[in-house]
């Protein structure tokens, strides 16, 4: 029993380290062009699909972990460019919008890849004892490279003149653009890079989770509960709440149905919205 | 009267006519499949005009309709299959249970706005959709409950029920019909002013002493309704209830729909509604991937005609006939003042 829970605890953790990455490209678009991205589940989903390809094409798995960021930046470029700045910040368009594209990226997926779900095989063969059974060294190994990829998007997005002019065009835009900084550039690489990270993310996950043209239909709402339990525009708040929300669905599934797990983590989301909208960790951070 | 005057009476008065003569023009031109593809039409174009109701006439907008639309139906399905309850009961208790969810989930929700209210809507009817899908024993889960529809209305030995295809089209317009008109006497009503004063700038509509707070409630809870009776004639019109109508994809359907056919205009919804459906019903036949079509058009819209298909017409009309109208009025007035 202890084994077990630990045991989903553990899966519960690892899972949320990858998702933080996604969700942070969440909060990051969200931050930045107030878009609520319905498609961002489905950017996800491109990862996982791009990973796949980049397998049955070179036969290299690891090929994946370049060619799902890079081909999602410039998608995300794209997308940016074409939808999203016409509409400028109306919520209800971008609603509308962002969920046209979640339809045209699932259907394009479904015709390209297929409707059926298919597996691809850890990369990293191997297993470890841990906590009573054999343990998939991939999945550690995916924990290691999701933390150093949100270190590293943390560096960025401080310590590098583009990080700083992100959050300077975030902070005031009006200044930002007095100042000299190119906005509208800022913007379509903010949803490149959100775009970027949740392709990562899926890249890592597709050895874990199934890949599928609806995988990113499950995924959409665990994100926006961590970038509200986070608190909206706090990303490291972010990181942290997901890898929270994952743990605690992992340990609630260890005595329970993984839905009952899911509705507690909701209710949770909805008692912060309404008691502290500002999220969890305001105050505690910084 | 002016132009746009007569244009849109004349409109109304062929669409009525139209909407009246389906049961006998439709099998004649098309088949007998597309009177009951324009009763489903009818009943998610309510649905549509309850995220209308909030998003486009006091500014909210909810993505978790869907909940009070299967609250609706599961009012209808649980009524009928598990309390052997009539028709007429059945559709009550659906209504009332849609109705009275929104304003016990609306009594938290309305506190927040914007985004927080976009996201705290999808949560709540998330949480009735898990429930929903795990309570087997109650709302059979995925796999819904079946069952079969009691007569509407009984007289001695004569019962008039959903078997006849007419009679279900016909209950089904007169619903729908009355519901919008409804709102319709609510959004031109002093109340519906205010809607507009909150949604057009709520600090302003606070300052000149409306309760913003309790109109929004009242606002979330007609939607509510609204909502329960699209997805109640839903249940009938397809003897079924599932939990997969409460999944948040269907209430982004609804707000596609709305804001595609126009939000804060009364046929908006049922523009968006009916052009998506029948899209589907056309396409579906010859081309599996028909939802690659409506993401295109939902973008496209958003981006061309960001007030929807009928503000689109709206102001094509403004710009084609008020401008003769103009013309011919300022003559009008040049001619009166001259001596």
């Amino acid at each position: 029993m202890m084994h077990t829970l630990l045991l989903l605890g553990l899966n519960g953790l690892i899972w949320g380290l990858i998702i933080a990455l996604i969700a942070l490209g969440l909060s990051v678009i969200f931050g930045l062009l107030d878009v609520i991205n319905i498609a961002h589940g489905d950017f996800f989903m491109v990862g996982t699909v791009l990973a796949w390809f980049t397998l049955e094409a070179t036969g290299s798995f690891w090929l994946g972990f370049i060619t799902a960021p890079l081909i999602g930046f410039l998608l995300g470029a794209l997308i940016q460019r074409v939808v999203i700045q016409p509409i400028g910040n109306v919520a209800g368009l971008s609603i509308v919008a962002t969920f046209g594209l979640s339809l045209i990226l699932q259907e394009s997926v479904r015709i390209s890849f297929g409707p059926t779900p298919r597996r691809i095989l850890p990369p990293i063969q191997t297993t470890i004892p841990l906590f009573g059974i054999e343990y998939e060294v991939y999945r550690l190994f995916a924990a290691a490279v999701a933390v150093v990829a949100l270190l590293g998007f943390f560096v960025f997005l401080n310590h590098t003149k583009l990080g700083t002019w992100m959050r300077a065009v975030r902070h005031d835009r009006d200044t930002a653009i007095a100042m000299g900084i190119p906005a509208q550039r800022i913007y379509i690489l903010t949803f490149a890079l959100g775009f970027a990270l949740a392709a990562f993310g899926g890249a890592v996950a597709a050895p874990i989770t199934t890949v599928d043209f609806r995988g990113g239909v499950d995924i959409l709402p665990f994100c926006f509960m961590a970038v509200i339990i986070g608190g909206l525009g706090n990303l490291a708040g972010t990181a942290a709440a997901a890898v929270l929300l994952a743990f605690l669905e992992g340990v609630i599934q260890s005595f329970a149905d993984p839905t009952v797990a899911r509705i507690a983590s909701l209710v949770l989301m909805s008692a912060v919205l309404l008691l502290r909208p500002q999220g969890l960790f305001k105050g505690l951070v910084r | 009267m002016t132009g746009r005057a007569i244009i849109e009476r004349t409109l109304l008065g062929a669409f009525a006519v139209f909407m009246l003569a389906v049961p006998w023009l439709i099998p004649s031109l098309v088949n007998s499949f597309w009177v009951s593809l324009i009763a489903e039409i009818l009943i998610w174009s309510l649905f549509a005009a309850s995220v209308n109701l909030l998003y486009g006439y006091i500014g909210l907008l909810s993505f978790g309709q869907a909940l009070y639309f299967g609250f609706g139906m599961y009012g209808v399905a649980i009524g009928i299959d598990q309390l052997g309850l009539g028709f007429w009961p059945a559709f009550g208790l659906g209504v009332v249970a849609s109705t009275a969810m929104a304003f016990v989930t609306g009594i938290f929700a309305v506190r927040l706005t914007w985004h927080y209210f976009a996201i705290i809507t999808v949560v709540f009817s998330l949480i009735f959709y898990f429930l929903a899908v795990t309570q087997k024993w109650l709302t059979g889960g995925d796999d819904g409950i079946n069952f079969s529809l009691p007569p509407t209305f009984s007289f001695g030995g004569t019962q008039i029920s959903f078997t006849s295809g007419t009679f279900q089209y016909f209950f089904i317009l007169a619903t729908v019909a009355l519901c919008l008109w409804l709102m319709q006497c609510v959004t031109r009503s002093p109340l519906g002013k205010a809607f507009l004063a909150v949604r057009d700038n709520d600090v302003r509509a606070s300052l000149i002493g409306l309760n913003i707070y309790g109109l929004r409630l009242t606002a979330f809870v007609m939607a509510g309704f609204l909502a329960g009776v699209a997805g109640a004639l839903f249940a009938f019109f397809g003897r079924y209830a599932s939990a997969s109508y409460m999944f948040y994809n269907v209430s982004g359907e609804a707000v596609v729909w709305a804001i595609v056919g126009g939000a804060g205009t009364l046929f908006g919804p049922l523009v968006g509604t009916a052009l998506f459906i029948v899209i589907r019903e056309l396409v579906s036949t010859h081309w599996e991937h028909h939802s690659l079509i409506v993401g295109v058009m939902a973008i496209l819209v958003v981006i061309l005609a960001p007030r929807g298909i009928v503000g689109l017409w709206s102001s094509l009309l403004s710009r084609f006939i008020d401008r003769g109208d103009a013309r011919a009025v300022s003559a009008a007035g040049k001619l009166r003042t001259d001596p």
